[in-house]
Formats: C-alpha cells, structure tokens, sequence
C-alpha cells in the first residue's frame, strides 16, 4: 500500500470543486476546507503522517506537502484577478509578466563566424583548425617569408619566451600572425583538389585601440587544383561577400602584395554606410577594405611539394572583427573582448 | 612616399588631372593614401600637389620620382624622361682616395668620388623639393644626396674627407667591441656582423644605415667624398633591427637597391653639386664592382597568362607593357606548345624572378576589374564537419541553452591572474616580447579572463551572470590544448513575481556540467578534490572512463568544478561580500578521446510495460556521499532498477546530530512483463537491508 491514494482522490476532489467556484465567496469557501488550520482537509493530512506506517511515511508526508502547495498556488492565481473588471471565475491576469526562460547569446564573433563558414561549407568548403601557437616555418617560410623578409613587418609578431612542445616535432615559437600555417599543414598531408577554409583567433603585436586589437578572428580560405583562376577567386568572393553584406554590394578588386600570393588584390566593399556616396567611415572614398588575397605564390607550393606549373590556387583571409564592426556598427573593436552583457544581450542566439 | 606632382612631370608628360592620376596609381597598386594640394613651388607653375603614395615591400624602385614615372609612363603609355647624366668631369687622372671592400658578401660595390665644396644652404627650389618630399634641408652637399635619393631611389652619403684618417675607404666588418657616434649623437655599440665603413683606423659610418658624427659635412668642410654603394639587403635589416636605428637608406637598402644604380647616382650627383654651385668634383669616379651580377630572363607563355587570370590578354599588350616597365623583350617565339617571349629583367626590379611576376605586372596594368566573374568547379564532394568543431558547436548550444552567454576573452593575461592556475610558475608561458604587463603570459586557463569579464559585468549593474568560453590554453610542458569554461553567479533564474529568488549554487554548475557531458555523449563521475583555485570542501574532478569496464586504471580527469576562492575574485577587483561565484573547466581535447557521436545514434524502443515508483528515506551519518548510497542501492537491486535518485535532504530537528536524512526515489521497469507490487517490495528490502548493514542506515 503506499500514500498515492489518498492524496491523489483529495487533489482529484479539490480540482473538481475548483471548477466549480464562480464568484470570490465561492473561493473563499473553498480556501476554507482545504487550508484552514483548524477544519481544513490538507493540515488533517499531514496530522495523519505522523501516524502512518513508517515505510509510508516520506512519501505521504512528501505528496502530502505538495498537494498543500499546489492548493495554495492554485487559489492564489485565482485570487489576483479577484477585483478585476468582469472577473471571470478562475481567469488570470495575461498582463503580468511571463516566466523569463534564461538563453545565452553566443558572441557576435561567433555569429558572424559561423556565418562566414556556413556560405563556404555551402560552396564545398572543408572547415579545419588548428594551433595558436606555432612555429616559424609553418607562420612564415613555408608562406615565402624567410628569415630578415622585409614583409615580416607587415605582421608585427610576438614571441613565446622559449618554446612549448607541439604534435609536431617543431616546437611552438610564435604566437600565430594569420590562421595560414593551417593551410600549409594541410597541405603536406593532402593532395590538389584543395578547397578549405580555416576560421581562428590571431595575434599581433599591435595596441589595443578603436580599430586594432593585439587579438583578433580571421578566416582563410584555399583553393588548389587545375584550371583555377583568378577569375574564379573574384566570383567566389563577390559570391560571399553579396551573402554576407548585401545582395547589391558593389566589389572592388585592387593590386596588393602580399609575399604568400601573387598576383595579390586587396578587396573592396562600397561602404556600408554611404552606400558608396562618401563619407567618414570610407574617408569619402565610398569603398572600404574588407580583405586580401591573391593567387598562391609558386613559392608555396614548392614549399608543401605541390606541382606548381599543373596545379593552381587561391587565397584570401578577412578579419572578422573588421567585418562586424561594418555589419553590426559596433565602433570600439575593444567592446568584443569586454563581454559586456549589454552588448551580448543585443545579438540573436 | 611623398611625390612631388610638379617634379614628377619632369620625367613623363601627365595629361591627366592629379584625381585621376591618383586614382590610376591607386587602381595599379599604389595606394594614394592623400592628396596635398599646394601653391606653386619655385621654378614651377600651376597649381602643384604632394600625392602620398602607400608603396608595397616588393617595390623599392618606386620609392623614387623615377620609379612612379615608369608606372605613369606606362599607365599613359608616354615616354621616360631620364633626367641629365652626363658626369661633368672626364674620366682619368687621380681619384683622391683609396677604397677596398673587405667583404664583397654584404658590400658586392662601392662607388666614390671626391670633390671640393663650400658648404652652405641650397637654392631655395631644392629645399622646397625636399620638404615636400619631407625630407628636412640641410646643407647643399647633404641636400644633394638627399635629393639624388628621392629623384633616383638611391641612397647616398657625403663625409668630410679630411677626417677621414689616411683619406681612405675600408668597407669591412665591425670589430669587436667597436664602437661609432652616429649622426644623431648616440655612440653605438657594434657587433662583428654589422658592415661598416671605416677609415685607415675606425669605423666612419654604419653602412647603408646612418653616417658618423666625426666625419660629418659641416660649415668648415673643405673636402668631401661622396659615398653611392649597395649593400646586402638581409645584412641591412639585421643591423638595422639591432640598432634600432631605420632611415630612408636602410629602409631601401633592405628592401633591395639596385644594383646598377650606384654609378647613375654618383653621376647625378656631381652634376647637381657643380649646378647649384656647392662644389667641383676633383677625379675620376672610383668603381669597385668586383662580381658584375648576370642579367636576369624570364620566359614568358602567352597561355600562361590566361591560366593563372582566367582571360585572355591581347598578345599585343604585353611586350608593350613590360618595355614601358624597363623590361626588354624579345621578339615573340611560337612553338608547338604556344607562344612565348623571353623577358630581360631590368635590375631596378628586385622582385621580379619568376613567370608569375611577370603576369602580375600584365594584370595590374591590363586592369583587375577587367577580370571575369566565375565559379571554381567542384570536383571533390564536400566532406562532412569536422568532429571537433561539432562538439563545439553542440557545446555552445547546450550551454547557450542553459542560460550561459559566450565570452572571447584575450589568450594573453597578466602573470598575478594566470599564476593561480598553476603548480610550478614556471609552467606559465611568458611573451617574449609583450606589449604590456597586461598581456604577459599566455592563459594557463580559460577561468581567469572568465572572471575578469564576469567582474566587468558586476561592476556595470549585472548581478546574475552566466558566461561560457571556449579557446585554447598553454602550459610549458603540456602544451596547448581547448578547453570549455564556465563561470556562475548571482540568482538562479531570473527574478520572477511568482517566485522568491535562490541564488546559484554549486549544483547549479553541476547541473550545467551534466547536460554538457550528457551531449557529448560522456558518462562523468564526481569525486571531492581540493584545487588550488576553489574553496575547499565546494570543489570536484570531474573524471571519466576510457574503456568499457568500470577499472578505475581507465579513469582520467577531464576538469574540475566548485566555488572560486573569493580572495582570487576581490584580487582581481571584485567588490567584497557579494554571491559566490561557481567556475567549471574542461579539457575538450581530453573530452574528445572518450566521446561519443551521437549523431550516430540508434533509438531504444520505447517501455511496452509500466514502471513502479518507490520512494525510502534513511538515516545516514552526515559524512556519508550520496554516490556511495546510490552504488549500493544499485548493486542490492535486481537489474529491473532502471533509475535511482535522491530527492530530498533533510538534516536539523528530529535527525541525530551529525546525521542526515536522504530520500530516494527508485524506478523499476521490467522490459518483458509487467512488474508486481510484490516484486518491487521484495526489491526494496533487498535495498533496505542492504543499506542498514552496509552504512547503519536507519528507515525513516
């Protein structure tokens, strides 16, 4: 035998009466029978716990409570509304506040990130990462960046005091300048068709200020195989970037260098704010910049054993925090790593 | 690079507004980053402006008025105009100084000349030149090298002939422990791979660096000698670097100077000295060359060059192209395989080597937006998402949906936030070169930057404040590895009419942990273990099992959870007296070994029999874990106990002191049949006498 009983033909009885009551004298009443200390049904229950067999006990006395609880709850919604105007019997008021369910924000980095990886998974792009830490080779050589390269200044690098172990059998020097040693990783190990992109934080050795940050997100993408083009890279990026921003964003491809690519074009949007107009945001050029990229320097692929006269490639890498301080008009690059709620709070799940 | 519109069009004809030319330099690499206007200069006409051009690594030649001639000239395909280069004085008779070149590897050529000046200011047009290209005027025999510099892109040098001991030129390596006084007063201390240029008995000057003090042209030099040499690009940079010392010549020496240039500028030079009228020169031009570089080809396929850009280019176009470029190019050869021309490269162009140079120079003056729009084809299907970035995606929706909101915080802390997290300091990884005390050690863990942020938050009118991150850790020996962490604190849930407020406890981190491991398909265990950054008695390793068996040799830990030590958060900046604040963090790499993919899954069929509920309350000393109550309801019970868990904890009035009484709630289920009342009593004295024997439990 156990409590359920008892306890559930009493609440059965209690809901049934609840049903029933059609004005507050009715509710009253009902109170009455049910709490009241001396007459009432629910406190000569829990009396009766204390007599009960004691393998019964906890369950009846824990019903018991609960069904008391419950009663109370019950009457006590019903008694709000008990002085509102056309009072229905057993209504509530709809205007108080909902019970708030708790959802966290992912970053807007993240948002933004996962953005970018799935319009590239979407065009057959694999997504890989890979360590913060690295070496010199994989960071630079290998990128065509030798010891003393004058363009090793164009990514103010800082340094690990010593060395830490890696699953390689080059320990880590460096913290990584850009997400390419992911790149070159892949590949050694892998051969053409290449299409992958590879989203990560980077690190320079700039100040923190409104538009830098000795931290950031970029995401690189590579392309390796026979007949790909420079043409190719200007449809996939003006592709991606009409997905991300909008669809009628004008795209302005333009020389660069970089050592890694070659021929190398900085990348442009019309401005986000202007239009294109002009105006402070664009120094009133009406275009922003917005990544790099470049064919893949022969360099490179000597440097993983790649065939660079049968296959080519191309390359590009965009800093997130760039883009989503055009996208969302976020104006200090420091507030994403302040994880301010205020700010979090604004961003969709 | 400042260019001087109106000194530019000494050297090419410009048609084209400064608007447009600036836009058509930009379009081809050369970023004007601003345009001056200014009023007309001496000797010039018209309204006249700076262009301030952004020049790339890869184009030293450019760092010149010559060099953005070449590219007008090319862009409007009009001719170069070199500027004179005539030597005024002939060959022959006493060049006045001995130079020798120890060390031909970082100095393959020296020139010099000797001439006798006056010194003083130069005509005003020269020094309007050279301010406009910010370079500040000085006298006229520095102000010629200076300009020879910005016209040409050579850098020179001038030094007082008579201090330089033995009036001779020794261009050898530092000796140890050398010292020199450079041109802006500091003595420099110099190692034995640094290149300098020495008289008969001391270093003079620090090569294609800075000149010395002691030899400086002034207002009582008679004699000088005029220095125009090339040096090693990687030896600059490293001199360079060590000093700490750029200047306009090493910042062109170690990008490349052009070898064929040190005899045009010393030409130039001269000439210049006799026209303003600082100086004569006095011999011969003294040329140590002593290993004449060979010209450079490189072939050029037609083919090629739709191959890489993905359209045709005119088979005109190129050779005219690349000649206004100072490329010579042979007359086009065909063959079986395609057209083909061999390219000269000129030695102003350090960067061009290879075919792909050559196609970027045909595609920046054929015109990127010229280039089509097209797709790659897709010859590889696309491989599914990675396991790793799907746990943390999986990661981020379980604990966004357990009210958690992500933070990124830097992965460079202070050493007094990071050292907390670790046994020995020197496991810290150090920045070598760190930007601030702010940045100084890599994280050893992801908890400290949470905390940071979770006080930014206190600080700025939020009191229930979950947050999670993501990232990577480092340690000296361990290396790096990801991790998840999450920090609590403050009300349970949102406050809320109907309810009284609870504030967050460590169940609550508990909770999160469980739905987290849950997801990734890990069953955890969690054991009390002191840690070094929580409160002791609130703190548990979270372990879990490698293998299928219960051996606790397969047991390893993933992470820990508990309640931070407050003294860590009031270091930190957090306001006394307030919530506690609960931090868990797990090893995603460690996770990742023992992790199931549930994508993968396959359903149990659901119950066809009901279930039978039983609930016991027992008396148990305080000390007692509930997991050790549970193991040995689990072993007493017959396999039909499908579930087994606490529901209420009780200790005070009516429970012995140091006691507590703990209620359980069993669940049977029998897959094959429909269990009886009696089974589940016969069940439950089973767990009833084994919970008296086994801990002296008393029924309740």
């Amino acid at each position: 035998m156990t409590a359920r009983p008892t306890v559930d033909a009493l609440r059965n009885e209690f809901r049934a009466e609840l049903a029933r009551v059609t004005s507050a004298r009715d509710l009253q009443d009902l109170r009455d029978r049910y709490l009241s200390r001396k007459r009432g049904a629910l406190p000569a229950l829990l009396k009766s716990v204390a007599t009960a067999p004691p393998a019964m006990r906890p369950e009846l006395g824990r019903t018991a409570n609960e069904l008391k609880r419950e009663i109370e709850r019950e009457l006590a919604s019903r008694r709000v509304t008990r002085d509102a105007p056309n009072e229905i019997a057993g209504g509530v008021d709809v205007t108080l506040a909902g019970r708030e369910v708790q959802i966290g924000h992912r970053h807007p980095l993240t948002i933004l990130r996962e953005e970018i990886e799935t319009i590239f998974a979407n065009l057959g792009f694999e997504i890989l990462q890979g360590p913060e830490v690295e070496d010199d080779y994989h960071n630079f050589e290998a990128l065509n960046m030798p010891p003393e390269h004058p363009a090793r200044d164009m990514q103010d690098t800082l340094y690990l005091d010593g060395s830490i172990p890696t699953a390689s059998d080059r320990p880590a020097t460096l913290l990584r300048t850009h997400t390419s040693g992911i790149q070159i990783r892949y590949m050694e190990t892998h051969e053409p068709p290449v299409r992958i992109i590879a989203p990560g934080l980077v690190y320079r050795r700039d100040n923190p200020d409104v538009t830098h940050s000795p931290m950031f997100q970029q995401v690189e993408g590579l392309l390796v195989g026979e007949n790909v083009t420079m043409a190719d890279l200007k449809g996939t990026l003006e592709c991606f970037l009409r997905l991300l921003f909008d669809p009628d964003t004008q795209v302005m491809f333009r020389p660069s260098f970089f050592p890694y690519t070659e021929p190398s074009a900085e990348v442009f949007i019309s401005c986000v704010f202007c239009k294109g107009s002009g105006c402070s945001v664009c120094k009133k050029t009406g275009w922003l910049e917005i990544l790099g990229s470049g064919m893949v320097h022969p360099a490179v692929f000597d440097a993983v054993g790649y065939d660079s006269e049968r296959f080519t490639g191309w390359a590009f890498g965009v800093g997130i925090d760039r883009v989503a301080m055009l996208k969302y008009r976020v104006e200090d690059n420091r507030s994403f790593y302040d994880n301010d709620l205020r700010l979090l709070e604004q961003f969709s799940y | 690079m400042r260019i001087l519109v109106s000194w530019l069009r000494e050297f090419v004809t410009i048609d084209a507004s400064v608007e447009v030319l600036a836009e058509a330099l930009t379009m081809r690499g050369f970023e004007v980053a601003s345009i001056e206007p200014l009023p007309p200069l001496v000797n010039a006409t018209g309204e006249d402006a700076v262009l301030d051009l952004e020049i790339t690594t890869n184009r030293p030649d450019c760092l010149s008025m010559i060099g953005i001639a070449r590219e007008v000239a090319t862009i409007y395909a009009q001719p170069l105009r070199w500027p004179l280069l005539d030597d005024p004085t002939p060959s022959g008779g006493n060049a006045g100084v001995t130079v020798t070149i120890e060390d031909t590897e970082l100095c393959p050529r020296y020139v010099a000349s000797v001439a006798q000046v006056e010194v003083g200011p130069s005509p005003a047009w020269l020094s309007a030149r050279l301010k406009a290209a910010d370079v500040r005027p000085i006298n006229n025999i520095v102000d010629v090298t200076n300009y020879v510099m910005i016209e040409l892109g050579h850098p020179m040098h001038a030094f007082d002939l008579d201090r330089l001991a033995g009036g001779e030129i020794r261009v050898r390596r530092a000796r140890t422990g050398e010292h020199v006084r450079t041109l802006d007063g500091e003595t420099r201390a110099l190692q034995d791979n640094m290149l300098v240029i020495a008289d008969a008995e001391q270093a003079q000057a620090v090569a294609g660096v800075m000149g010395g003090a002691d030899s400086e042209v002034g207002a009582t030099t008679q004699r000088i000698l005029f220095e125009s040499a090339y040096f090693q690009p990687v030896s600059i940079r490293r001199t360079s670097k060590r000093l700490g010392l750029s200047t306009d010549a090493s910042y062109r020496f170690e990008r490349g100077a052009d070898i064929d240039a040190p005899v045009r500028a010393m030409v130039r030079a001269r000439a210049l000295l006799v026209d303003i009228g600082a100086g004569q020169p006095t011999g011969p031009i003294v040329d140590r060359y002593s290993t004449p570089r060979d010209v450079k080809h490189v072939d050029l396929r037609h083919a090629r060059i739709e191959q890489i850009l993905g359209t045709e280019v005119d088979e005109a176009f190129v050779p005219v192209t690349l000649e206004h470029l100072g490329f010579s190019v042979s007359p086009i050869e065909r063959t079986k395989s395609g057209a083909c021309w061999c390219v000269e490269v000129p030695t102003h162009r350090v960067d061009v080597n290879l075919e792909i140079d050559l196609i970027e120079e045909i595609a920046r003056h054929h015109g990127y937006d010229r280039l089509p729009s097209t797709f790659p084809a897709l010859v590889r299907p696309p491989v599914p998402l990675d396991a790793e970035l799907r746990r943390q995606k999986l990661s981020r929706q379980i604990l966004t949906g357990t009210g958690c909101s992500e933070a990124i915080t830097y992965g460079f802390i202070e050493q007094a936030a990071a050292a907390p997290f670790v046994d020995q300091p020197d496991d810290l990884v150090a920045i070598a070169n760190p930007l601030s005390e702010k940045f100084a050690v890599l994280r050893p863990s992801l908890v400290p930057g949470l905390v940071d942020s979770l006080i930014w938050n206190r600080r700025r009118e939020h009191h229930d404040i979950r947050l999670f991150e993501i990232g990577h850790r480092f340690r000296r020996t361990a290396g790096e590895s990801i991790a998840v962490a999450i920090v609590l604190t403050g009300g349970r849930a949102p406050e809320h009419w109907s309810d009284e407020v609870r504030k967050t406890d460590l169940f609550d981190i508990k909770g999160v942990v469980e739905r987290l491991i849950e997801a990734l398909g890990v069953t955890a265990r969690f054991e009390p273990a002191a840690h070094r950054v929580l409160v002791p008695g609130r703190a548990s390793v979270i372990l879990v099992s490698t293998g299928d068996s219960a051996n606790d040799n397969d047991v390893i830990a993933v992470g820990y959870l508990g309640q931070l030590a407050p003294l860590l958060a009031t270091a930190r900046g957090l306001p006394l007296a307030g919530d506690g604040i609960y931090v868990a963090e797990l090893d995603l790499d460690v996770l990742a070994q023992v992790a199931t993919d549930r994508t993968r899954m396959h359903v149990t069929p659901l119950p066809r029999h009901p279930s039978i509920v039983r609930d016991l309350a027992i008396v148990v000393t305080r000390t007692l874990p509930a997991a050790t109550i549970r193991g040995t309801i689990q072993a007493a019970a017959p396999d039909t106990l499908i579930n087994v868990r606490e529901f209420d904890r009780y200790e005070g009035k009516g429970v012995a002191d140091g006691h507590i009484s703990l209620a359980f709630r069993l669940t049977f289920r029998a897959a094959d049949r429909t269990m009886t009342d009696e089974e589940a009593q016969q069940a439950m004295q089973a767990v009833v006498a084994a919970l008296e024997s086994a801990h002296q439990a008393v029924l309740r």
